[in-house]
């Protein structure tokens, strides 16, 4: 009862919130503005790091390739785009939905091909490791496969349909909230109670009955169907698509930063670490230009030192002790 | 066909420079043993030394197989400083994940401090004997490749020897096969973590010499360097330290007829797959007889 009380409150506060986001470009400048640039990497960080929380906070599966599926997105987005792939006329492609998730189900689609014999055969650091190497391999096929992907220099999507911040803005914000919601739904039902009991021992999952290959396999590819959709919306934006921009190891380890900061396996926790860390970047990549990595680097080791339950946890010890006290 | 020559020469070429990456691969299945963690900044940390190594070359004037006895010592005592400061708590967590993430976080400190440090140019080391060659029935080695070779190998015996024969090491590989035994034992885990620690960054110093006197090096090849001793390690299988050399320079072999037959652009591409497919198949290594 009591939770569910604070629960309410969160979902309050959250509401409020979002309908701020949603009124705020009326009251200021939206073209000129940084706060919304900055609020749109917020977003796309948001759906990004709830991707690969569910994999890696709920399931207990670090995936080191979520460079890949948001590389692949990006990618699916451009050569749908440039090629006329649906053959509704080159004009037709900018901020269309079906584009956009297509561009999160083929990398899905992908996630549980490739899902299959990484999860099936491999375990703990090897996953990760073996998620690592498929996201090489297909950086290299990026590079090397000329003819599609434009090779190092990438693809030029037409940036004369470019009008306004705006569609990008709300359609981050939607995917953002839409994500949330998501894991927010998942982490409730019998789904997410599945995911808590294979992240805690697999073995003892399997003997309940559990057949864990499907659910790791389903949970890995919604994960990449939400790298796949923020990595299509960011693609939007560069114009310009080549793996130096989009399969960047940034991408892998911004999330990995963002849900530890925020708290692994929470459904606030990559909320409010794609806040923080996204704040923290703008702030580096103003004031001390170059220093911006290694900032984050010193930020890595400090809050794993320090703090290894994430800013939440913090905030949840703090609550507890404050309200036993009154 | 290639004859015979063309054959021994690459294979070769890949012995010594897959001996760079046994040499890292030792140092990860060392830390992994006790630590249960993979070190992903190991690479970083052979770049690292490897610029140490160039600079007091450089404005020392002092000769590179000299340095070794200043970075070695040196190597050490940071890797027992880095243990002591960053993974001490970390390493005693149920959790491997926070010891995984320090090591990234470190990765990417060191990385971005090279490059705003020493810029992202490629460096290397050019001395008076840089361009000897020894040649042998027209298969033509290097004397710094040969000398890197025997560092490395140098190396690894004395870690071998280390591990089977004074009382730390034996400490060290009883914590590699039960953890909770050993303690049980009266062994102190922290201790052990502190000398594996050392011993595992050691390794790194005496590759990143090893390294900077033969190749060319950048900030950003770290991470690189990591992933390829990690590819070894599994090569050779996670947690044996004979097989990880071994695993090494079977990558360096690979690698190096990937590039003679398919082209260098594709090499990567086949290391990783090949690593997969080990992963996949043989997860418990190439060497292992069981």
């Amino acid at each position: 009862m009591y939770l569910n009380k604070i629960e309410k409150r969160i979902w309050f506060i959250g509401l409020i919130i979002t309908i701020i986001f949603v009124i705020l470009p009326l009251g200021i400048d939206v073209e000129r503005s940084f706060l919304i640039y900055f609020l749109f990497i917020t977003f796309i960080n948001i759906t990004l790091s709830q991707g690969w929380n569910l994999v890696a906070g709920y399931a207990g599966q670090i995936s080191l390739g979520t460079h890949l599926f948001f590389g692949l997105g990006a990618y699916l987005t451009a050569i749908v785009w440039l090629n006329d792939f649906f053959g509704i006329g080159v004009d037709n492609y900018y901020f269309n939905p079906v584009l956009i998730i297509l561009s999160g189900t083929i990398p899905a689609g992908f996630a549980a091909l490739i899902g299959l014999p990484l999860l099936w055969r491999l375990r703990g650091d090897s996953f990760s490791f073996g998620t690592l190497a498929v996201a090489y391999i297909l950086t290299i096929f990026a590079i090397k496969l000329r003819k599609i992907t434009g090779g190092a220099d990438g693809l030029h999507l037409p940036s004369i349909v470019y009008e306004s911040m705006k569609p990008y803005y709300y359609v981050s914000l939607l995917i953002a909230i839409g994500s949330t919601i998501l894991i927010y739904t998942i982490a409730k039902s019998s789904y997410g109670l599945t995911l808590r009991a294979i992240c805690e021992d697999e073995l003892s999952a399997i003997c309940h009955g559990v057949p864990i290959l499907r659910y790791k396999i389903l949970t890995f590819a919604i994960s990449a169907f939400l790298a796949g959709i923020s990595g299509s919306v960011y693609g939007l934006y560069l114009f310009h698509i080549n793996p130096d921009s989009v399969m960047n190891l940034n991408w892998l380890f911004y999330p990995i930063l963002i849900c530890v900061l925020g708290g692994i396996g929470t459904v606030l926790g990559p909320v409010i670490g794609s806040f923080v860390s996204t704040a923290l970047f703008c702030i580096g990549d103003i004031y001390f230009r170059q220093l911006h990595p290694l900032f984050s680097g010193m930020l890595i080791i400090i809050i794993m030192k320090f703090l290894p339950g994430g800013i939440l946890q913090y905030v949840k010890y703090l609550f507890i002790k404050y309200s036993k006290e009154v | 066909m290639i004859s015979l020559q063309i054959f021994i020469q690459i294979l070769l070429n890949g012995i010594l420079f897959g001996s760079m990456y046994g040499i890292a691969a030792l140092g990860l299945s060392i830390i992994f043993g006790t630590m249960r963690i993979i070190f992903i900044a190991q690479g970083t940390m052979i770049i690292f030394f490897a610029y140490l190594c160039y600079w007091i070359n450089t404005l020392l004037k002092i000769d590179p197989y000299i340095s070794l006895s200043i970075i070695l010592p040196i190597s050490m005592l940071f890797g027992y400083v880095i243990y002591k400061s960053i993974f001490r708590e970390a390493a005693l967590m149920e959790n491997k994940n926070i010891s995984l993430l320090l090591a990234v976080g470190i990765m990417y400190l060191a990385e971005n401090l090279m490059l705003l440090l020493w810029s992202p140019n490629p460096r290397f080391i050019t001395t008076q004997y840089s361009s000897v060659v020894l040649e042998i029935r027209g298969i033509n080695i290097s004397i710094t490749q040969f000398l890197a070779f025997c560092i490395a190998f140098g190396a690894a015996v004395f870690s071998f020897w280390f591990l089977k024969n004074t009382f730390i090491g034996i400490a060290v590989r009883a914590a590699s096969e039960d953890v909770e035994a050993t303690r049980l034992m009266g062994v102190d885990p922290d201790k052990v973590n502190a000398v594996t620690f050392s011993l595992g960054v050691g390794l790194t110093g005496a590759a990143g010499v090893a390294f900077a006197t033969v190749y060319s090096f950048d900030p950003g090849y770290g991470f690189v360097f990591a992933i390829k001793s990690l590819i070894a390690l599994t090569l050779g299988g996670l947690g044996n330290i004979y097989g990880a050399l071994l695993g090494g320079i079977v990558l360096g072999v690979v690698e190096s007829f990937a590039s003679f037959f398919v082209g260098s652009g594709w090499t990567e591409a086949i290391s990783y797959g090949v690593f997969l497919l080990v992963l996949i198949f043989r997860p418990r290594g190439l060497f292992n007889v069981s």
